[in-house]
């Protein structure tokens, strides 16, 4: 049955409609979580908040356990879902390059859309800063065009590198974050308290 | 603003609970359009539609623009854009409900309006730039990625919460 | 002289869809024109209501967009013309089955009218304004005393150019997406939302705001509607219809259709109208911006749309 759009079970242009009705969904709970607000966001580096990691790896094992069951039932082909293809290199350096600019700038894309939704002006400024970033990718590419395209490994799935399988994986997973979910709480209490 | 006023504004939903909902939106994603959630992609078409509304010459001249505009004709009909659109009116929504609206430059107390918004403006960039090279933010490859197993996305994922980790102290004045 | 045999419709010019015949000029004046006549209606009623006192932003401030509405509308439509030196001919016979006649006579109307109730105002925004001339002392008495029948033209005049900007598409039997008659009732009703918004923002008081903040919300509805009602049309028709609703449920225009102006335009500014009326802290700036846009977006795709939908052959 799902992905409904690559089985022609609705148009591209229906897709795009529910793009939008997707990511109301996702702004909503972005914000009711407090993902508006940056120190809310930065406590998760100085443990004053966990608010981040618990949303983030609660989601991340739900909607991976969920797609699991989804394709046990048949309800989705999970070869047709997109899976992010892995070019090592850009992924460290990426990944290097947005933990700098996550520390500093207090958002991430997402969370920043929704600061600016609601008034956060520090957010406007980091969404503001995001173009810069991307044009600055996008004119400079034939420099960065190695790095971008280096150890490319295709569409890997970590169950695969680790050879066990999906289960397996979610299972070590949510073993993984229940066990963050206990320091979390653990360190939020012992830390001290800050105002904001 | 009152007591009421500061407890009224502060009632967020309890985290894993919002990590479950945000879950299902995942889910509601990869089901109906095959994919995870995003927001830098809206970033890059608008970058792209900018660039070629201005500089038609310079778009069909670099390669990334032509490529990029070869395979997406009409970059603002795109699915982030309007996942991007619904994340805005979401997020409004929501800071309406629970009485958050305002105009504001959140920083800590130890530091000027100021600070904060050079620090933010230089981290939107560092994220943008780095959105592109890693081929997604936390959304786009951390989180959907996660979800799929991907091991990029996973790598991604470790990699800019181990550089935040790592760069914490060097910041810490700016938070706490 | 080349001999042709006129076999079919189909040989006349531009009869097949091609799309930009209209460009930008149209559905801009269009927008424009409702929103006048959105605007200007809300004026004659509450003047005919006798609230003027109470419904400031209505029947003083606001009413000051609409002549400017008006202008700028005449020169898109006046830049849209193929023979611009020739538009005088319109006024020239007095069609009763022509909607350009029609749209042609009512702005002629109107349009003098708009200026004339913001000359009325004018000393709400210069409270030292003096006419130059004595005479323009006396027409100024003369048109304070008979205020309440040109507001009763007021709102005439602006139902029908409110009407006649949707019909101005109907009329247009060769495109299935105009060629329905919902289409006057719907630009009409948007017309007044966005004159509604176009108030809640120039509104001069809380109680002003929250009223017109609640008309706003009654005329989305009505909106939404009458757009459920145009696709139910459709889709109840022959088959050039269904293929044109077909444009908006799955095809190129579902995302833009659906989302900027139902979405955004409506249903969004619908909600936060209703929540403001709940109490809740809603900037009365969005929403009314949002109808705004709403409308805007209305018009130019409903216009792109049209140039795209055609008869079967």
């Amino acid at each position: 049955m799902g992905p409904l759009i690559t089985n022609g079970i609705i148009s591209p242009e229906t897709d795009l409609l529910l793009a939008f009705i997707i990511g109301i969904g996702f702004g909503f709970v972005l914000e009711s979580s407090g993902f508006s607000s940056s120190r809310k966001l930065a406590g998760v580096f100085y443990g004053y908040d966990m608010v981040v990691l618990k949303v983030f790896f609660t989601a991340g094992i739900t909607a991976m356990t969920g797609l699991l069951f989804f394709s046990l039932f048949g309800w989705i082909d999970m070869d047709m879902v997109y899976i992010n293809p892995t070019f090592l290199t850009s992924a460290i350096a990426g990944g290097v390059i947005m933990g700098a600019g996550f520390i500093m700038g207090g958002f991430c894309p997402g969370t920043s859309l929704c600061g600016a939704a609601i008034g956060k002006i520090d957010a406007m400024v980091f969404v503001g800063g995001l173009f810069i970033g991307v044009l600055m990718f996008t004119e400079g590419y034939p420099l960065l065009e190695g790095l971008y395209n280096a150890k490319p490994m295709g569409m890997v799935k970590i169950s695969e590198i680790l050879n066990v399988s999906d289960g397996v994986m979610a299972l070590l997973f949510i073993a993984m974050a229940s066990g963050a979910f206990w320091l979390a709480e653990w360190f939020e209490k012992r830390s001290k308290k800050v105002e904001y | 603003m009152n007591e009421r006023g500061v407890e009224r504004s502060k009632k967020y939903i309890n985290p894993y609970l919002g990590g479950v909902l945000l879950g299902i939106v995942l889910i509601a994603a990869n089901f109906v359009s095959g994919r995870g959630l995003g927001a830098s992609g809206a970033v890059k078409s608008v970058v792209v539609e900018a660039v070629d509304i201005v500089a038609p010459n310079h778009t069909e001249n670099s390669a990334f623009y032509s490529e990029y505009l070869e395979l997406h004709p009409q970059p603002l009909k795109a699915w982030l854009v309007f996942h991007v659109l619904g994340v805005i009116v979401g997020g409004f929504i929501s800071g309406v409900l629970a009485n958050r609206l305002k105009f504001k430059v959140e920083h800590s107390p130890r530091i000027t309006s100021r600070r904060r918004l050079i620090f933010a403006l230089a981290g939107g960039i560092l994220f943008g730039l780095g959105s592109q090279i890693g081929r997604g933010c936390t959304s786009g490859a951390a989180l959907s990625g996660m979800a799929v197993f991907s091991f990029g996305g996973i790598v991604t994922m470790m990699t800019i919460f181990a550089t935040a980790y790592g760069l914490a102290y060097f910041f810490r004045k700016n938070w706490i | 002289m080349k001999e042709e045999l006129i076999i079919s419709g189909r040989m006349n010019p531009n009869i097949d869809p091609v799309l930009h015949i209209w460009h930008w000029q149209i559905p801009l004046y269009l927008f424009l024109g409702g929103l006048a006549a959105g605007i200007l209606f809300f004026a004659g009623l509450y003047t005919i209501l006798g609230k003027g006192d109470k419904y400031r932003g209505a029947v003083v401030y606001a009413p000051f967009v609409a002549p400017l509405a008006l202008v700028l509308g005449l020169i898109a439509l006046f830049l849209d013309l193929k023979h611009q030196l020739y538009f005088w001919r319109l006024y020239t016979t007095i069609k009763l089955e022509s909607p350009m006649s029609w749209g042609a006579w009512t702005l002629i109307a109107i349009t003098p009218l708009s200026f004339l109730w913001a000359a009325l105002n004018i000393r709400e925004i210069f409270p030292q304004w003096k006419w130059k001339f004595t005479f323009l002392d006396t027409l100024e008495e003369f048109f304070r005393r008979h205020i309440i029948p040109l507001a009763w033209a007021l709102v005439v005049l602006s139902v029908i150019l409110g009407i006649y900007t949707g019909i101005l598409f109907s009329a247009f039997n060769a495109r299935p997406l105009w060629n329905t008659s919902i289409l006057g009732p719907l630009f009409l009703t948007s017309g007044l939302s966005t004159g509604a918004a176009t108030i809640i923002i120039l509104a001069r008081s809380h109680k002003e705001r929250m009223m017109f903040s609640r008309i706003d919300l009654g005329l989305i509805i009505v909106e939404l509607f009458f757009i459920v009602h145009m696709f139910m049309g459709f889709l109840a028709s022959t088959q050039v219809q269904i293929d044109a609703a077909a444009l908006f449920l799955g095809g190129p225009y579902t995302a833009p259709f659906w989302v900027l102006v139902v979405g955004m335009g409506l249903v969004l500014p619908a909600i936060l109208e209703a929540m403001e009326l709940a109490k809740f802290r809603v900037p009365a700036i969005i929403p009314a911006s949002l109808v705004i846009f709403g409308g805007i977006m209305l018009r130019f795709i409903i216009a792109n749309a049209g140039q795209v939908s055609r008869w079967l052959y």
